[in-house]
């Protein structure tokens, strides 16, 4: 870990200026801290300074006041909301469920009381590659994405490359499909659409999201999403990342699925929309497995599996189609045959 | 998410094995210290003005050091010294120089300003890539193959599971001019201070080792002092100063000893009865750089399987070398050997607790087959490949044999005359209990409440006691502290008998802390310690320690789902029975049962050693992406501590991994009719299994 500075910004416009200052060569955020000591430990990165950003909130803001609100038809969520706050909310769980479920498992419950949602939007990815102090993988300005040919079990089955990450936060996909808006300061924008906050490696190999120098996510806000599900496959039940996971949201017509939004996490470099099984889900009951199995099968089409992630395939229609009946609280098919 | 926790099950872990120790209510003595932090680990020892070391590693499997700046590493502010040994690096790891500076940060910068240049090499990173083709069956094997009835050819493997210690290697040298502390951790205290006083360039005399707290061994902190430890002295020796040496996280996960991988290929001719004609047994294992020690022991499960074990190879790659790691080779043979007995049960259409009870040797397997097979319920298990559901229910059997100790080392106890005992003995405690054991087999011998006993141990300078391993610390040092116990009592009534004026001690006795005479109560301990002399009384050993018989059998019972969907394979409910003679501290005991248990799935399910397979790095060397079981993956384990008829103590630190990880890959074949031959079974593997059904994934 190297020497920095720790600056502690009373409003957004203050961190916005640090961020912007000329003074510093490496200014970051820091929010819950979790994937930034991650980075100080390994020696990823070396900030010269450290700007806390966990405990700002809006100007209007009062001590107290709440992390989750709901107005005007919009949920907000503030920047430094806990990972635990959005899995308890009353407000969440009621009017945009998709989000608490993507939550509620992430990590460990040490971790989800710390990190923060803004974080977990913008942590980097959990490629080994990338963590290694020692591999100078694309991602860290070299010339090649170790995984193409090596350990590729976790990484992408989307994307087309040139690197094989996939986005780690449960959140965005989860928030993606609620027509998640990112609020940002510093910048030339003020909102950023988080299907429009992601880019892929093609585009930029070095970062995942489309934020300027200089911008600060300062709150979240979102459509309302009851009928809305999230599941996840997880190789460890504790503390571990998805092998895939899938965020739905419908509109349902009794049992008829009339509109539906699918957001892939854990095969791209990005949360990845399906479009083409939003639109083979519609129409579909909920009660018509054989139907619901067509439609998630959808999903792998233009899958480009590396050597060892090819049971990825196998497990993104179940993730999505355990998202769809978790959404329409339909029991899980896992009764035990026993 | 799925819930996976089952509405029928007991949320407590309570098995009924009381009344079948000394001691069955005592908690460790040390819990309060570890759960407060009040007990301070080798790893916690930061001294004042301590140098320390940074180590110069291989950062790829095989490389030569082409170029490095020795002068910018020593020009970094706080670098005392900087020394490059070694060129050649053939696994990620390998020291090659180390650093010693004033600070842990000074030593990492000069780790940077070396700037290293490397030129990689290829490199092996398994046995597959060591054995080209599996050896042809002798002419022998062969025939029996060729007229059989039926018969199998499997190859079975397990991975390089590194043992993980929660407080890495090393040590802190506590530098006092004319002597020296050494804050080790280590399973051996003894072994541990071998050679330092050459590198501190003192009298071996003046050379303390302390090791109160040891946050975990696993057989890897055996043998000597630790690497980290040699070169923390070899500082304090050179300059005179306090040192430390410990590795971080990745050095601990890559370079201070794994168990090895292991392959075994059985190929087994059988009738439709399950009697086995013939074949053999080929095992290999995975040694990296060392030279040996990758045993694969397919005997383990005690089966008479009649098949000729036909060669053990140990092959090299380019990783670290193996030490000893719980119960080194036997868990790796077990699960070949419980997953071949099973899949020959399968193939004949026969229950695998049948064939199991016809394949063992002695009855008492049996017996605990019966005790086993009804607490899981055996009798629900559907046939394997049966199910249909999406989550299906597997169990399996495993089993496991492990040798004893004969009694041995020394103890003392010490009796003060306001009646406080000591129990001294220089063994140590990675984990295990030994500490509470001591004190119970202590107090239990002496007659007096555990509460008055200070139990002494991890210190260089107490009566010699054993090397944590092999299971052995517990049958060979607490027969020998009762014997110091038994002979500090026998002094006490001597005294006690003589102020009475009686003429035979022998109608004395200590019970519960009171003296009594002809069965009647006399006086109060404290009363009767009064009468000692002033400096109390010290009673060691007088090598009167037996050890009685008992057993070192174990039978595991493992259930668990699959989710036939996703492949992910979730323990539900284990029963360990566990051979162990007389029990002396019966929650330690169950401990040491259940935490094997929660080893033994971690490496059925999770543990893996990932090298790069182009360039030999470890990628998985931080306890994050190198998975251990955790809280939701956690079945309901019941220990069973199996004492019918056994009067002797016996060692249980090993023996209840060997039976795990086998009885978790027949649950698992149990319920998805496939398979997984290779550990950790995981979802990418059991759903390999279930597309091939029988395939290699």
């Amino acid at each position: 870990m190297n020497r920095f500075a720790f600056a502690q910004p009373r409003t957004f416009q203050e961190a916005a200026t640090m961020l912007a200052d000329k003074r510093f060569s490496l200014p970051v955020l820091k929010g819950g801290g979790i994937d930034l000591v991650d980075h100080l430990k390994e020696g990823l990165t070396e900030p010269d300074v450290v700007i806390n950003v966990r405990r700002l909130r809006p100007g209007w803001a009062t001590a107290g006041s709440p992390q989750i609100t709901e107005s005007g038809g919009l949920i907000r969520i503030e920047a430094g909301t806990t990972l635990a706050d959005i899995a308890a909310s009353e407000i969440i769980r009621a009017k945009a469920p998709v989000l608490a479920q993507a939550v509620e498992y992430a990590a460990s419950p040490q971790v989800r009381n710390v990190a923060t949602a803004a974080g977990n939007l913008l942590q980097r990815p959990r490629c080994w590659y990338y963590r290694h102090r020692q591999t100078e993988c694309l991602k860290k300005g070299g010339m090649k994405c170790f995984a193409v040919d090596g350990e590729n079990k976790y990484h992408a089955i989307f994307g087309d490359g040139p690197c094989f990450i996939v986005h780690p936060s449960n959140l965005a996909p989860a928030l993606t499909i609620c027509d998640g808006v990112a609020h940002v300061i510093g910048g030339k924008r003020e909102q950023i659409p988080l299907a429009e906050l992601y880019h892929l490696p093609a585009r930029d190999v070095r970062s995942e999201n489309t934020l300027e120098p200089g911008e600060v996510v300062t709150h979240l806000t979102c459509s309302p999403a009851p009928v809305s599900g999230f599941y996840a496959v997880k190789e460890k039940q504790s503390f571990d990342w998805p092998l895939v996971a899938a965020s739905v949201w419908m509109r349902l017509d009794g049992a008829r699925i009339s509109e539906a939004r699918v957001c892939a996490g854990a095969v791209a470099p990005v949360p990845w929309l399906l479009p083409r099984v939003d639109g083979a889900l519609r129409g579909v009951s909920v009660d018509d497995d054989a139907g619901l199995r067509r439609a998630c099968a959808v999903a792998v089409e233009g899958a480009r599996p590396l050597a060892d992630n090819k049971y990825k395939l196998a497990l993104l229609p179940v993730a999505i189609r355990r998202a769809v009946l978790i959404a329409a609280g339909k029991p899980q098919a896992t009764e035990v045959d026993a | 998410m799925l819930d996976h926790t089952p509405s029928d099950m007991p949320t407590t872990n309570r098995p009924a094995n009381a009344g079948s120790s000394l001691n069955d209510s005592a908690s460790r003595l040390d819990g309060p210290a570890k759960v407060t932090g009040a007990a301070k680990y080798g790893r916690d020892m930061h001294l004042p003005g301590a140098l320390y070391i940074a180590f110069v590693r291989c950062p790829y499997g095989a490389a030569t050091l082409d170029s490095f700046d020795e002068d910018a590493a020593r020009a970094v502010p706080g670098v005392v010294e900087v020394e490059v040994r070694g060129k050649e690096g053939k696994f990620h790891g390998q020291t090659l120089g180390r650093i010693v500076a004033e600070s842990p940060m000074a030593g990492k910068r000069a780790l940077r300003a070396l700037r290293c240049r490397w030129t990689r090499k290829a490199v092996r990173t398994s046995i597959a890539d060591s054995v080209d083709a599996l050896p042809e069956p002798s002419d022998r094997a062969s025939s029996a193959l060729d007229g059989a009835e039926l018969k199998l050819e499997a190859v079975y493997t397990t991975p390089v599971q590194p043992h993980s210690c929660l407080e890495t290697h090393g040590g802190a040298v506590e530098w006092k001019g004319d002597k020296a502390m050494v804050y080790a951790s280590t399973q051996g205290t003894n072994a541990a201070r071998e050679g330092l006083d050459k590198h501190l360039n003192l009298p071996q005399s003046s050379v303390e080792v302390v090791c109160e707290y040891v946050g975990g061994g696993f057989g890897s902190k055996l043998g000597g002092p630790s690497k980290e430890l040699q070169a923390a002295a070899a500082a304090a020796g050179k300059y005179k100063r306090s040192a430390y040496g410990f590795s971080n996280r990745s050095e601990e996960q890559i370079d201070t000893g794994m168990r090895p991988s292991s392959q075994t290929l059985a190929r087994v001719a059988f009738t439709k009865d399950g009697t086995i004609t013939g074949g053999e047994i080929h095992t290999w294992g995975g040694v990296g750089v060392a030279r040996g020690g990758g045993g694969c022991n397919v005997r383990a499960g005690r089966y008479k399987l009649g098949i000729k074990k036909a060669g053990h190879e140990d092959v090299g790659h380019n990783g670290g070398g193996p030490m000893p790691a719980r119960a080194p080779s036997f868990p790796q043979g077990a699960f070949a050997e419980e997953l071949l007995v099973d899949e020959i049960a399968f193939a004949c259409g026969m229950d695998p607790l049948a064939l199991k009870r016809k394949l063992v040797g002695q009855d008492v397997y049996r017996e605990m087959f019966d005790l086993g097979a009804k607490m899981i319920g055996w009798e629900k298990r559907k046939a394997t490949g049966s199910q249909t559901g999406t989550v299906r229910i597997g169990y399996g059997i495993g089993t496991a044999s492990w040798h004893s100790a004969s009694p041995g080392g020394e103890a003392a106890v010490v009796v003060h005359q306001d009646g406080s005992v000591e129990a001294l003995t220089g063994t140590q405690d990675p984990g295990t209990g030994t500490r509470t054991t001591m004190g119970i087999a202590a107090a239990s011998s002496l007659g007096v409440p555990l509460d008055l006993v200070a139990v002494r141990i991890g210190r260089s300078g107490l009566p010699r006691g054993p090397a944590s391993g092999g299971s052995s610390v517990t049958p060979m040092i607490a027969p020998t502290m009762m014997d110091a116990a038994e002979h500090a009592k026998e002094q006490i009534l001597e005294i006690v008998a003589t102020a009475a004026g009686a003429p035979d001690a022998r109608a004395f006795d200590i019970v519960d802390g009171v003296i009594t005479r002809d069965g009647k109560r006399h006086m109060a301990w404290a009363d009767a310690c009064r009468r000692l002399p002033a400096e109390g009384i010290t009673a060691r050993n007088r090598g009167r320690a037996a050890n009685g018989k008992g057993g070192n059998e174990g039978v595991q019972f493992v259930k668990l789902s699959v989710d036939a969907e996703t492949g992910v394979v979730h323990p539900l409910h284990v029963v360990a029975i566990q051979s162990c003679g007389r029990v002396i501290f019966r929650k330690g005991a169950e401990s040491q049962v259940i935490g094997a248990v929660i080893q033994g799935l971690s490496n059925a399910l999770f543990e893996r050693q990932v090298f790069d397979r182009n360039v030999g790095t470890v990628l998985n060397d931080n306890l994050e992406a190198y998975k251990i079981l955790g809280p939701y993956d956690m079945p309901h384990i019941e220990p069973v501590l199996w004492t019918h008829g056994q009067t002797g103590v016996r060692g249980i630190g090993e023996p209840p991994l060997v039976a795990t990880s086998g009885a978790v890959a027949c649950a698992v074949f149990n319920a998805v009719g496939a398979p997984v031959r290779d550990l950790p079974m995981t979802p990418d593997r059991v759903l390999g299994a279930l597309a091939g059904k029988g395939g290699r994934s």
